[in-house]
């Protein structure tokens, strides 16, 4: 019995990669519109992302982020209104300066940094939304599944890394 | 100036001030000679116990914000507080933070040669006991005991963190006790251990603070002791509601922690190395 669950086990695990998962933190304004436009106007997006909406960018904490990669997104990509376009005026300034302040921390941490991006989508712009999404998603399918901290190291690098201790 | 002249003098300009404080902040000998902790004192007989040596490694800036609210001046008493240099950057950050109201302190600034990392002199010698005094003398620590005298080159007892210090000297104070010091190390080499570590392969950055979060066991003492982290009871990393973190053990609990606590202080740490 465990046999036969063991063998359909595998063979499903062959028959389907790996799925990638994307989160998408949208502000409610701008990029969660420009996502519903694009869907409204039905142009062809890939399925990879999951949308998380919140009331503005302003109401992102890096640790957000850092949460979701550290757990095993594979990628993360935050969006809200254009610079002087925050429907309460400066929200999307403060999360700019997290987000680069992030786009630094990152790497330092060992996380790769193009697991994380950030762009300005607003409730008019589908075709840039499609755009968006769908260049990201790429980045993320060349980039692989996200092993997070379960990453393993080569021999090589983890004997430079016991040299240098 | 010696260092007991130093404590000397320090007791003495509290004796003087005392009419207008309510409380004196400060360190005290620990359960012998070789350990400093903090003391809290209400009464002018126990100035006597206050002390000033390389053992005073804590940074006291914090009790302010967090066990005493000193935002708020009451009955025109003060709070006296002893900071080094590094010290006294915390508290600036926590007057502009308005946790602390600048005009209900009385800071005594003592300019820092260094404060002594006990594990690493221990590491040293470790049957070092019956110490009567550890003090720096240019770039010697001098432990001694009630049979020898000992000799250290302070790159090897030091505080890590003291080794890199700009910042040796109050920047803050009323009273500043002995004469300003020049910092041992220069702007340029601050980060130096920082900038290597940053020409290293992203993969191996991962796993050395992989090993080195391993160790931690959430005993949230390094919380405790920052003096910026100032949300006490409400720390996300302890609470329901938002859940941050759970009590599961491992990796991506405590890394995740360690994470909070770092870009909670973005922008903030003034890298007292508490």
């Amino acid at each position: 019995m465990n046999k036969k669950r063991d063998m359909m086990i595998s063979e499903t695990g062959t028959q389907r990669e790996k799925e990638i998962k994307i989160i998408g933190f949208l502000c409610n304004w701008c990029s969660y519109g420009g996502a519903d436009t694009a869907g409204v106007c039905r142009f062809k997006q890939p399925t990879d992302l999951r949308i998380i909406r919140i009331p503005c960018t302003g109401r992102m904490d890096p640790l957000f982020v850092v949460k979701s990669l550290i757990y095993g997104a594979d990628g993360v990509l935050v969006s809200g209104c254009h610079p002087k376009d925050c429907h309460y005026a400066v929200g999307n300034l403060y999360a700019r300066r997290r987000m680069e302040l992030l786009k630094r921390f990152l790497p330092f941490i060992g996380i790769d940094t193009n697991r994380f991006r950030y762009t300005w989508v607003s409730a008019s712009e589908g075709q840039l939304w499609q755009q968006v999404v769908t260049e990201f998603s790429e980045e993320i399918h060349r980039l692989g599944p996200n092993a997070g901290l379960n990453e393993k190291m080569d021999a090589e690098t983890a004997l430079s890394l016991f040299n240098t201790k | 100036m010696p260092m007991d002249e130093k404590t000397k003098t320090l007791q003495e300009d509290f004796e003087k001030n005392f009419a207008d404080l309510e409380l004196v902040i400060g360190w005290e000998t620990g359960f012998d000679r070789l350990h400093a902790t903090p003391v809290f004192i209400r009464q002018p007989s126990e100035l006597g116990k206050l002390v000033w040596n390389p053992l005073c490694s804590q940074n006291l800036s914090g009790y302010l914000a967090k066990n005493l609210d000193a935002s708020i001046q009451e009955d025109g008493k003060k709070i006296g507080i002893c900071v080094k240099g590094c010290d006294s950057r915390s508290l600036v950050a926590l007057i502009q933070e308005n946790f602390i109201d600048r005009d209900r302190l009385y800071i005594v600034g003592i300019p820092c040669e260094g404060t002594v990392d006990l594990r690493r002199l221990m590491h040293l010698k470790p049957s070092l006991e019956n110490v009567r005094k550890v003090d720096i003398e240019g770039d010697e620590a001098v432990v001694e005991t009630d049979q020898e005298t000992l000799r250290f080159p302070i790159e090897n007892v030091l505080a890590r963190k003291c080794l890199r210090c700009l910042y040796p000297n109050p920047v803050i104070y009323d009273t500043m006790i002995g004469t300003p010091l020049k910092p041992r190390i220069s702007e340029d080499k601050l980060y130096s251990a920082v900038e290597k570590f940053d020409t290293s392969d992203r993969k191996q950055r991962l796993a050395f603070w992989k090993t080195e979060f391993n160790r931690c066991i959430r005993c949230y003492a390094c919380r405790n002791a920052c003096p910026l982290c100032v949300c006490q009871d409400n720390c996300i990393a302890e609470s329901r509601k938002p859940k941050w973190l759970t009590q599961r053990d491992g990796i991506r609990e405590k890394f995740l922690f360690h994470m909070i606590h770092g870009l909670h202080l973005a922008g903030r740490c003034t890298e007292c190395g508490e």
